[in-house]
């Protein structure tokens, strides 16, 4: 019985186990962690969501990219050598002209077997390719509009659509040679192997921005030719040919993705030129770091990029597993999950045992704001009430108390907002205090008897003034928080209807303008100030195009406004330009401005340099691990425990032995 | 037999068209091109780009058959794509469905073949144990226990197994799906273990009710008074009498193997085809979607086949005319 007992409990020990790895990656540098929404593609020029960015920042590298340190976020130069200056043409145009590095190349693929090699350098013609990529209609980059800029893009697009639909033979030669027969666009060129001369119709700063992202990066033309999904060929959507730190080595996107470090980076190729985006920066200028941040990250000054031999992504699809999994040390990071918060959180900062199990946290304001709009088109709220609905707005904006729905609902996680531009872009003035975003509901009764609701009754029916509040969210939990926003104007006397439908029911009302009160939000593309209050221009409106202003806000003075301020470099004019929108959307109160999302992450004490940088910048290269560290304690923190299957045993045994007596009692 | 089985297919194919009909009525009923455009490029997406998106997809043509597009529309061409078994390629990311199908296959077959093997083999072992012991405690406590497993729903079982046997006693990883030899006994563990437990009560209940229906029947009285034993009355002749019920339990359930467990798989992270089914309709994968509901129903109709093949075999009394 004894051994029994004890053959059991050594299979028992051997066969149970939650180490979620095979044990051979023990001692090198992995970085694990979870994601939950698997990639649409790795097409560069098509690769626009979170989750896509999340392989495709780290795979594919950037002519410029953002110092790791530095804030406000600052451009530094990448696969070019530094950040070209602006040129201005006699025609009103601008060049710039990126001098790339020497020696470039893209990974080891067979695609460059097209051209009787196993790898190829990388030239600027792949940049012009890439460029001309994102302009084929066949295509649908979601960057067009960006893009546009660029001095002959639209033109050969509609180019290339008409050849293909006059001549099908067209459409079917090899896609880069298309693009040679259609002529290219005199907006990208190359100037020899090593410089990329970009060419604007008309100034447009931001567009080095554009080039910190991968729609830019270099495409190899082989590699569009070869990954097209026929004959067995994978689509270049799951097979990227890159030249980032990393490379994808194993792709299964709804379980597992594999990042391996590149040998064929510059970085790795050449520490020596201790480029910017290649070694771990030095803190020197760096502002807004503690003394304890300032020696952690001092600690890795100089170190070759990327410390991290591969990267291992492990698909979680609930919240919940993947935090237990990193509260065992299966995972190096990890978002707080509202069910452990208090367990995790207290006072704003790590619980005691976090602390005890070397946990980090780090938090950063995500460059985005959330708001309440009204439909400036509708006869109620909107403009064709004039200086009546103005006041009804302004009077809603003041009931809403952005503190305590962060509280409830965010665990406290957020920054109430006062205007649409978020912290860490050039223009928020954390001193600002936008008078209609604070509660004072004695004001906003003044105000709306003045607009002609006296305690929230429409005198024209004698009943409570009854607005509708749009949602796409029928689930339970979606309800509460919108009926938060109600419950606080129908502190004014107002009626406020919750209308919830689906998402898509709820984009059919927008595009047919069928709306009054929505909610939304924006998460910054890029860090510049015209990425936010684009949202508010005529041009954007969704009853002029369709575009982002959903609220139809137009108004000529900031439309003008921001039309001077996009073209000007950060300085105090803009600066003036900026208070003075705002002073706009103050004062006219198309949206209802709530907050900026707060992330927390949760590090185990195993992971250094992690700087959380709130922009979806690529960051893993700057990673490291102190894997005899995790080693140790994932062994501590994961023993099984056993007793419990014995005593299940042991009850099953009591249960059987009576029954099998009485059975062998009868049989007797 | 086989005009029974021509004759039902016939009927089959009018089931699965009628299927295929109201999936798509329903489907855009609720939703519309431009939302699967949306959904595929992101929020973000400017309206040319998602005029772009339609274009190159086919979603730009009319969905029902009119004046001018009476073969051009989307309900013509979700028709021909189907019954051609040309899935074509997902809208959610371009990949080709054929090949999400057979990524996804051998996940779920993994997972689906145990938990039905084991699941089977112990409810009929364990309800001939306790119609064995029929009247007794052990009985008592079988059905009070098989009752209250039923009664706990399978999102319950996933949450309690994950939280007691991956978080708590940590024998199990918590969630997850890898095929490397050295793991995958460990991630398969835990959600067969679930699969088996939340079925269990039912079966049990139900292969109870069907044995001790026959142990009351005459021909086990005489195989006892002649002598048989205990063990070769229930093994040997109530269990194979019993088969019918049995078997029209088991063999319709074979054909979902392949479909997969849509709660387990999205539970515990397994990238099988019933997660690719839940995907689907989180993304507005029309494509996708629909090539599921066809499969389903196809495996739908062939299991009522099988299952009617499968009486003959268990009960030669039985003919299919």
């Amino acid at each position: 019985m004894r051994a029994a007992a004890t053959v059991f409990g050594v299979a028992l020990a051997l066969g149970c186990s939650n180490n979620p790895y095979p044990d051979q990656d023990d001692d090198r540098k992995v970085l694990y962690l979870p994601f939950s929404e698997p990639p649409k593609t790795l097409d560069p020029a098509l690769a626009y969501s979170t989750a896509d960015h999340a392989i495709t920042g780290k795979v594919y590298d950037t002519l410029l990219e953002y110092h790791y340190l530095k804030r406000p976020y600052e451009l530094v130069g990448g696969l070019a050598q530094s950040v070209p200056e602006p040129h201005v043409l006699p025609d009103g145009g601008v060049e710039y002209r990126f001098e790339l590095r020497p020696d470039l190349w893209f990974q080891n693929d067979p695609c460059f077997a097209l051209v009787g090699a196993p790898k190829r350098r990388i030239v600027a013609d792949d940049f012009v390719f890439e460029l001309q990529r994102l302009a084929d209609p066949a295509l649908a980059s979601p960057v067009v509009d960006p893009f546009s800029v660029l001095r002959g893009f639209v033109e050969f697009s509609t180019k290339l659509k008409a050849r293909r639909a006059a001549d099908p033979e067209f459409g079917k030669l090899r896609i880069d040679l298309q693009y040679q027969r259609a002529g290219g666009f005199s907006g990208a060129r190359s100037d020899g192997p090593a410089a990329l001369v970009i060419t604007l119709d008309r100034p447009y700063p931001q567009i080095l921005y554009w080039f910190a992202m991968n729609f830019s990066s270099p495409m190899p033309w082989e590699a569009v030719a070869h990954y097209d999904g026929k004959q067995g060929r994978p689509q270049l959507s799951e097979h990227p040919v890159s030249s980032g730190p990393f490379v994808v080595g194993l792709y299964e996107k709804r379980a597992r993705i594999v990042l391996d470090a590149n040998p064929e980076w510059y970085g790795a190729r050449h520490p020596e030129w201790h480029a910017p985006g290649a070694i771990f920066p030095s803190t020197e200028g760096v502002v807004g770091l503690s003394a304890a941040e300032k020696e952690r990250l001092d600690a890795s000054q100089g170190l070759r990029l990327p410390a991290l031999a591969r990267i291992e992504y492990r698909r979680e699809e609930e919240s919940i597993p993947a935090f237990s999994k990193f509260l065992q040390g299966y995972y190096d990071m990890s978002a707080v999950v509202r069910e452990s918060f208090n367990r995790v959180i207290q006072e704003g900062g790590l619980s005691e045992d976090m602390k005890r199990q070397g946990m980090q946290l780090e938090k950063s304001v995500v460059p985005a704001v959330y708001y309440i709009g009204f439909n400036m088109d509708d006869a109620v709220v909107g403009r064709q009430a004039g200086e009546k609905s103005k006041l009804l707005r302004q009077a809603l904006s003041l009931a809403i108390d952005s503190t305590e729905y962060l509280r409830l609902f965010s665990n406290g996680r957020g920054l109430p907002a006062h205007s649409p531009l978020p912290p860490g872009l050039f223009g928020y003035d954390p001193a600002y205090r936008n008078p209609y975003r604070s509660v004072d509901l004695k004001k906003a009764a003044e105000l709306l008897t003045r607009a002609g609701y006296p305690e929230g009754i429409d005198s024209a029916t004698g009943r409570a003034l009854r607005l509708t509040f749009d949602v796409p969210d029928t689930s339970p939990e979606g309800r509460l928080r919108f009926l938060f926003w109600t419950n606080q104007w129908r502190r004014l006397g107002i009626d406020v209807q919750l209308s919830a439908t689906n998402y898509n029911k709820f984009q059919e009302k927008v595009r047919d303008g069928a709306y009054q009160i929505f909610q939304w939000g924006w998460v910054a593309d890029y860090p510049d100030p015209e990425n936010f209050l684009f949202l508010l221009t005529t041009p954007m409106a969704r009853s002029v195009s369709q575009g982002p202003n959903t609220a139809n806000f137009k108004n000529a003075t900031y439309d003008r406004l921001f039309e001077q301020m996009r073209t000007l470099e950060n300085g105090p004019e803009r600066r003036a330009l900026l208070d003075q929108m705002r002073g706009i959307v103050e004062d006219e109160r198309p949206w209802i401005e709530l907050f900026h999302p707060e992330d927390y992450a949760l590090v185990q004490g195993w992971l250094k340099n992690v700087r959380p940088v709130g922009l979806s910048i690529p960051t893993a290269k700057y990673y490291d691990i102190d894997p005899a560290q995790r080693r140790a304690r994932r062994t501590a923190w994961n023993e099984p425990v056993l007793a419990p299957a014995f005593a299940l045993v042991a009850l099953l045994l009591l249960l059987l032995v009576p029954a099998v007596r009485t059975f062998m009692k009868e049989r007797q | 037999m086989l005009a029974y089985v021509v004759r039902r297919l016939g009927y089959g194919c009018f089931v699965v068209l009628g299927v295929l009909f109201f999936l798509f009525a329903l489907f855009f009923l609720v939703t519309t091109p431009d939302d699967i455009a949306q959904r595929a490029l992101g929020e973000k997406a400017m309206p040319q780009v998602v005029e772009r998106w339609k274009e190159n997809h086919g979603y730009n043509r009319p969905l029902w058959p009119g004046p001018g597009h009476t073969t051009d529309n989307l309900l013509v061409d979700h028709f021909q794509k189907m019954l051609t078994f040309e899935f074509g390629n997902s809208d959610a990311d371009g990949v080709p469905i054929r090949q999400r199908i057979s990524e996804g296959a051998l996940p779920s077959l993994l997972l689906t073949v145990p938990m039905f093997v084991i699941g089977i083999t112990l409810g009929i072992g364990i309800s001939l144990f306790v119609a064995f012991f029929r009247e007794t405690y052990i009985d008592r406590l079988g059905v009070f226990v098989s009752v209250l497993t039923m009664s706990i729903p399978l999102l319950l079982y996933i949450i309690g197994g994950q939280f007691l046997l991956g978080k708590m006693l940590r024998w199990f990883p918590v969630s997850g799906f890898d095929l490397h030899p050295g793991v995958l006994a460990r991630f398969l563990a835990l959600p067969i273990l679930v699969g088996v437990l939340s079925s269990l009560g039912s079966d049990v209940r139900f292969f109870r009710t069907v044995f001790i229906e026959e142990i009351f029947k005459d021909y086990v009285r005489t195989a006892r008074a002649k002598g048989a034993g205990e063990m070769r009355v229930m093994t040997g002749h109530v269990l194979r009498n019993a088969m019918i019920p049995v078997v029209t339990n088991v063999v319709m359930a074979i054909p979902f193997l392949f479909t997969g467990s849509l709660l387990l798989e999205a539970g515990f992270g397994i990238p099988g085809l019933g997660s690719l089914t839940v995907e689907a309709i989180q993304a507005n994968d029309f494509s996708t979607l629909r090539a599921m509901v066809f499969l389903g129903s196809l495996l739908f109709i062939f299991g009522q086949i099988l299952t009617d093949i499968a009486y003959t075999w268990v009960d030669p009394r039985i003919r299919l005319e």
